[in-house]
């Protein structure tokens, strides 16, 4: 048995929640309207996301870009991994994976970025395993659809059953989250912790006495 | 069993590697190759020369270039200077005209001559080819007609009588676009003497009448073409490019041992040489030039497939198919095209070329203006606004503003210190305008020529019998397995970018580096 490092992307590693990713590609739609149609479908899905329900906000945020090319979302996929991403990766969160590794851990690392764009993270990181979300497309076009399970909600039998598929000790694993939302994830490994958390994780972590890194 | 496969099976049997059936079916034969100075041709000749070491012989029918550049001097140049033999050239850095020697031998001919011009010795040098494969021609949509018929009629002609004299098996590269005007799915059929339009004809007597046509004409080049154009269409040919290529099938399909092959729109190398290899200026390279410029609204058809084949994959159905020929299996028609099982539409041809756009003007340009163009995606136009060129109200916004900044000009002297200032920057704004008038001018010629393949016609080139051939570990059909957006963006893109672009830039593309020696043949190897 082997133990792993899982690592929540957003707020660790990455500063901008995912939707920002999909407010990007809706913002290089192709035609000037498409842009503009998507990107209020995106803002549609900020109210979900301010009043907690990630899930919901995540669903309709990425449904906005329904019937867009899957090689639009390749190309631009990279270009905002580039851009966007990879000059804004947190130091603090870099060093961990690099602790992590050196530690002797595996790296996982679970991102809310669909595929295209969390792929280039992986290879980044040069990670065991990543978990990222997928949208569905048939006929080279996205249906709007998120094929679950959302990554978003990772955690419990999924958690398990990736450790059980890979071989990794969970009871031994260490894991980083940094929103309320990542409790799900850090609750079901034995050495959690919490890197600059929001004022929900941050309760918890002071409740449940895990140790807390800031940036 | 033939004779190369009874030599396969013994290297087999020694416990040497095995060798592929198209290695086996090349070894130890003498080939005839045409047309190696174009782009197609070197690709050719240098796969055959890398996936078949062993081949017997292949012998180059190149044409001198006046007198004091014979045909041995310019595949010399070529191997010097063309990027199809660097990997030759690295493998053989001192022993490559000894390695070349044994197995090229280059001959002075012209196919536009009866008997290609050639002469006793060269015969001699030709005696006992296999295969005679026939890829030179004019690939211009409207050159001088007359120019057209001496190279892609007569010169199809007198080098399937050569075959004949030779008794050698001939392999004709024509183009999937003499199945002419009309959308459908074309099969992988000739019925000579009948057009596209269905029209029944006579190969010789059209070759006669046309030839009349161009000489009524005289010496007008315009008048020419229009002559040629005309009737052209009357037989249901798009351009002068497809008709004088459909009179040569015509013309030659009747013989015995004649296998046409017939790709589709030619692009740059997917693998071989090296990813985004192109010589010349090819179909696509004028369509991606015009997403440099400011013009957004490319007049296609979004649904009809852009049939498009990377060079190396012509190259390698030749030889799967000239395998064929000589186990005595050829005959008939191949298309060499992808519509038919991996299709890539003009809609999505058009998103990633603008999308290769973006990524490579990120990693190359500066600046507001390429900055905007990449916020600009190019659209496919399917309407039929303003001709059906898609060109919008742009060329009468650019006559208003030659006309205003012309009428500036006149008066300004009026205007005293404002007069003086607006000089120079009216002068830069004049230039600007006659230069977008000529992008506007250099478009809609473009446009025009390739409308009937863009926009009216819609075609579906079968590929059946190409995709049934027994294929080895090197050399397949892998058309199929093409993923269009890594080969568009990656590939072909980046591949016009440096090597098609420039030429329509008026700019010379990179060229290799000048070596230390020229290479030379040893001697004796041409006739």
């Amino acid at each position: 048995m082997s133990t792993a490092a899982f690592v929540r992307a957003e707020g660790v590693l990455v500063d901008r929640p995912a939707v920002a990713c999909a407010g990007w590609l809706a913002a290089n739609a192709l035609a000037p309207a498409e842009r503009a149609l998507r990107l209020g479908g995106v803002a549609l899905s900020v109210p979900l996301w301010l009043s907690g329900d990630a899930a919901a906000g995540t669903r309709l945020a990425w449904s906005a870009l329904r019937g867009t090319t899957v090689d639009r979302l390749e190309v631009l996929g990279l270009e905002y991994w580039e851009a966007r991403v990879l000059p804004r990766l947190s130091r603090l969160g870099l060093d961990l994976c690099e602790r992590a590794r050196a530690a002797g851990h595996r790296l996982v690392v679970v991102t809310d970025l669909p595929e295209p764009v969390g792929r280039h993270l992986g290879q980044h990181l040069r990670v065991d395993a990543l978990v990222c979300n997928h949208l569905e497309a048939r006929s080279n076009r996205l249906t709007g659809r998120l094929l679950d399970p959302l990554a978003s909600a990772f955690g419990g039998a999924a958690l398990r059953g990736l450790a059980e598929r890979n071989g990794y000790d969970l009871g031994s694993s260490a894991a980083y989250g940094s929103a309320a939302g990542d409790a799900v994830l850090l609750s079901g490994i034995g050495r959690p912790c919490v890197v600059a958390p929001d004022r929900g994780l941050r309760r918890l972590a002071r409740d449940l006495d895990w140790p807390v890194v800031e940036a | 069993m033939t004779e190369s496969a009874q030599r396969g099976g013994t290297a087999a049997s020694n416990g040497v590697e095995p060798e592929g059936l198209v290695a086996g079916a090349f070894r130890g034969r003498k080939i005839v190759l045409t047309g190696f100075t174009g782009f197609l041709g070197k690709v050719f000749l240098a796969l055959l020369l890398e996936e078949v070491p062993g081949v017997g012989q292949v012998v180059l029918l190149i044409r001198r270039k006046g007198r004091k550049e014979p045909s041995v001097r310019r595949f010399e140049r070529a191997v010097d200077s063309s990027p199809v033999f660097r990997q030759l050239r690295r493998q053989h850095p001192t022993d490559l005209p000894a390695w070349l020697g044994r197995r090229v031998r280059v001959v002075d001919a012209d196919v536009e001559k009866p008997g290609c011009e050639l002469n006793q010795d060269a015969m001699a040098v030709l005696a006992g080819a296999d295969l005679v494969v026939h890829c030179a021609g004019l690939v211009d949509f409207e050159p001088d007609p007359l120019r057209a018929i001496s190279v892609n009629v007569g010169g199809a002609q007198h080098v399937a009588a050569l075959a004949t004299r030779l008794g050698a098996r001939l392999l004709h590269v024509s183009t999937a676009y003499v199945a002419g005007i009309g959308s459908r799915t074309v099969p992988e059929s000739i019925e000579v003497g009948l057009s596209p339009s269905g029209v029944r004809f006579t190969p010789a007597a059209e070759l006669r009448a046309l030839q009349l046509a161009c000489r009524t004409a005289g010496d007008d080049l315009a008048a020419r073409i229009t002559a040629a154009n005309a009737r052209a269409g009357a037989l249901g040919w798009a351009n002068i490019y497809t008709y004088t290529k459909g009179l040569a099938e015509h013309a030659i399909a009747t013989r015995e041992q004649v296998t046409i092959v017939r790709p589709t729109i030619v692009e740059c190398a997917r693998t071989f040489p090296f990813p985004g290899w192109n010589e010349g200026i090819n179909t696509a390279g004028p369509l991606a030039w015009l997403i440099t410029t400011a013009f957004r609204r490319l007049p296609t058809a979004p649904d009809h497939a852009f049939d498009v084949i990377p060079v190396d994959d012509v190259a390698r159905g030749m030889l799967l198919i000239g395998a064929e020929i000589l186990a005595g299996r050829g005959g008939g028609v191949f298309q060499l095209g992808s519509s038919d099982h991996n299709p890539m539409s003009f809609g999505r041809c058009v998103e990633l070329t603008g999308l290769a756009h973006r990524k490579w003007s990120r990693r190359h340009e500066r600046g507001w203006r390429p900055w905007l163009l990449r916020q600009l995606d190019p659209v496919a136009a399917p309407e039929e606004a303003d001709g059906g060129l898609g060109l919008g109200a742009g060329p009468e916004w650019l006559e208003a503003a030659g006309e205003a900044l012309a009428w500036a000009d006149r008066h300004r002297e009026r205007w005293g210190a404002l007069g003086e200032w607006l000089g120079p920057r009216l002068d830069g704004a004049s230039r600007r305008v006659a230069g977008w008038e000529d992008d506007v001018e250099r478009v809609t010629r473009m446009l025009k020529l390739y409308r009937p393949f863009i926009f009216d016609n819609g075609y579906v080139f079968r590929t059946d019998r190409v995709r049934a051939l027994p294929s080895d570990a090197s050399v397949r059909w892998e058309v199929g397995q093409l993923d269009w957006c890594h080969y568009w963006v990656d590939v072909e893109y980046p591949g016009l970018r440096k090597w098609c672009i420039p030429l329509l830039e008026h700019r010379r593309p990179p060229t290799e580096p000048v070596p230390a020696s020229p290479f030379r043949l040893p001697e004796g190897v041409s006739a």
